[in-house]
């Protein structure tokens, strides 16, 4: 993540200052309205998610953080940003039939829960709170687990425009 | 002072066109603007000659043909915004912003066909904006004016995707344009580019994307690692050849990014192996793998990454890889080195240092070819001479998230 840091530093001097976070996870190259059902490595959570001294990740209770728990394999732009939650999509959108699935460890418990990212469809980007957690992800030849497509394709009310996605528990792993 | 300003109007009618209605209005609006400032100069010494754009037309700019090879269109879809995707064209040999294409919601890229006169652009527009009816076409763009010059109506099932080369393609005869759809069901749309009619659909369950591999053909790859071979040659009939699992996945698979050279189209995996995969005819062979990076490089965390990561000159047999350092997980991180392989003897014969972060290069096609870079987090363009690695100039502020780079 050495071009993360880069970017980073590049903001903090001002030099461009468009970059905010949601842009700089955005030139992960992944739209990943999708994601996959695999956890995240733990270099990779390690790069991307500020840690206390001890090693924990002090955000991962607060739903509107990128680094909330159930987000592990989330990419877009977080619901509860946008007018819904981490369970309802915001007003006036569309929540996707289709859906992708993650597997993330809630520190709160100690165990490991199914998280849908439902997508809700139907305006144009949300633009707040983006979130890339990208680790896991499987090129679009296996579409089921990649995170370069777009969800909405296939919601037969809304159709493909995409605003933000979800993050819904579906159950407990094991 | 009239008759000058006549002549100035006349010279610049070249190599430009004027709205059609407003030519008269226009030729009358310059000439009694320039008249009434001729007859409102105080009389005295001799002044300096008026700037050369006095009493000129409305014009607008078209291109010269054919396109330079140096040329680049940058593809953008537009992340924030993806109702307004865009296309733009830049000429890498003077940094000039030549235009753009207004190309409509969660665009992929386009198709310059091989004559040079037209360009491709599957599109989709909904009635009112982001929502009503969807509507997908094929719109077809003359490349010297870009102005809209034909429009083919497909299926609403165009793929929303992060943009991809085998998003659509043109097969070698260039007579049928090929767009991967995703609505989640696979298939491929096939439009017939002579008649410009929509020609027929071919399910792909369970495969994706359209890679040429002959004058009516081409494959998809299957996500587990099978190719489906599709041959459109037999009036439009479809014949298909569905191989074993040869590509692999899994562990290590080769990403959907390939490059082709001739019958051989260069995969390489999220750990840096290149697989070529020959295709001819109805048999597709996947040859010796070997590695972008030796055993040492690889302990040192580099492999490839980016949205268009590889990257190759026909000409120089030279193949182009945006490479950084990371774990596995980080196979579409952007890099700021671009290492360069001879595909002879598969060795590195270059690393070219970028001057800031790439997630997309291409490499022109003539025998003194151009490196282009761009970051999907960047606006910025930066071109490179492609055999001596030396920057040659940014163009700045070129796109809003630049994806994928063609060149003529």
């Amino acid at each position: 993540m050495k071009w993360f840091d880069e970017l980073t530093e590049r903001s903090a001097r001002g030099i461009a200052k468009r970059t905010s976070r949601r842009s700089v996870l955005g030139g992960l190259g992944t739209l990943l309205l999708g994601a996959v059902a695999i956890p995240l490595l733990p270099a990779a959570r390690g790069a991307e998610i500020p840690r206390t001294e001890d090693g924990k990740n002090p955000h991962w209770d607060d739903p509107t953080s990128c680094d909330y728990w159930r987000h592990c394999a989330i990419d877009g732009f977080l619901c509860g940003c946008c007018g819904g939650s981490q369970t309802t999509c915001p007003p006036g959108t569309n929540m996707s039939a289709v859906t992708w699935i993650g597997t993330c460890h809630n520190p709160g418990d100690g165990r490991d829960y199914v998280v849908s990212y439902n997508d809700c469809c139907g305006k144009s980007s949300c633009g707040r709170c983006f979130c890339n957690r990208n680790e896991g992800d499987t090129p679009m030849f296996e579409a089921g687990h990649s995170n370069d497509y777009n969800w909405c394709s296939g919601n037969s009310t809304a159709n493909i425009p995409y605003h933000c996605s979800t993050a819904r528990i579906l159950g407990a792993v094991g | 002072m009239r008759a000058p300003t006549t002549a100035i109007l006349r010279s610049d009618i070249r190599g430009e066109r004027r709205p059609r209605g407003l030519r008269g209005l226009a030729v009358l609006a310059g000439v009694l603007g320039a008249a009434t400032l001729a007859s409102a100069a105080p009389a005295g010494p001799e002044r300096p000659p008026l700037p050369s754009d006095v009493g000129r037309h409305p014009t607008v700019a078209v291109l010269p043909t054919p396109a330079s090879k140096h040329w680049v269109w940058v593809n953008d879809f537009v992340f924030p915004h993806m109702a307004d995707g865009t296309a733009h064209l830049v000429d890498g040999d003077s940094g000039r912003y030549l235009g753009t294409l207004s190309t409509g919601y969660s665009y992929s890229h386009l198709v310059l066909s091989p004559d040079g006169r037209w360009i491709y652009s599957p599109e989709t527009y909904f009635s009112r904006g982001t929502r009503g009816k969807r509507t997908d076409v094929v719109t077809i763009y003359d490349a010297r004016t870009l102005d809209p010059a034909g429009e083919i109506r497909i299926p609403p099932k165009r793929a929303s995707d992060m943009p991809v080369m085998g998003d659509v393609a043109l097969t070698d005869d260039a007579r049928y344009l090929l767009i991967y759809d995703f609505n989640p069901a696979q298939s491929i749309t096939v439009v017939d580019m002579k008649t410009r009619r929509f020609l027929r659909e071919i399910p792909i369950p369970g495969c994706a994307f359209a890679y040429p591999s002959g004058p009516r053909s081409f494959f998809s790859v299957c996500g587990d690692g099978s190719v489906v071979l599709i041959d459109l040659a037999r009036d439009g009939h479809v014949v298909r050849h569905h191989t074993d699992q040869i590509l692999p996945m899994r562990a290590d698979p080769v990403t959907e990014k390939p490059v082709r050279v001739g019958d051989v189209w260069y995969f390489v995996t999220f750990d840096g192996r290149i697989v070529p995969l020959e295709v001819k005819g109805d048999r597709a062979v996947v040859e010796p793998s070997w590695s972008l990076t030796t055993a040492a490089e690889r302990a040192q965390g580099w492999r490839p990454g980016g949205l268009q990561q590889l990257a190759v000159s026909v000409r120089l047999h030279r193949l182009y890889a945006i490479m950084h350092q990371g774990d596995l997980a980080t196979h579409k991180d952007p890099g700021k080195t671009v290492w360069v392989y001879d595909l002879a003897t598969h060795r590195k014969v270059q690393e070219i240092p970028l001057k800031r972060l790439a997630s997309s290069i291409q490499v022109t096609t003539d025998a003194a070819p151009l490196l282009f870079t761009v970051f999907i987090d960047g606006p910025d363009l930066d071109v490179y001479d492609a055999v001596s690695g030396h920057w040659l100039r940014t163009v700045k502020d070129v796109a809003a998230t630049p994806t994928v780079l063609i060149t003529p």
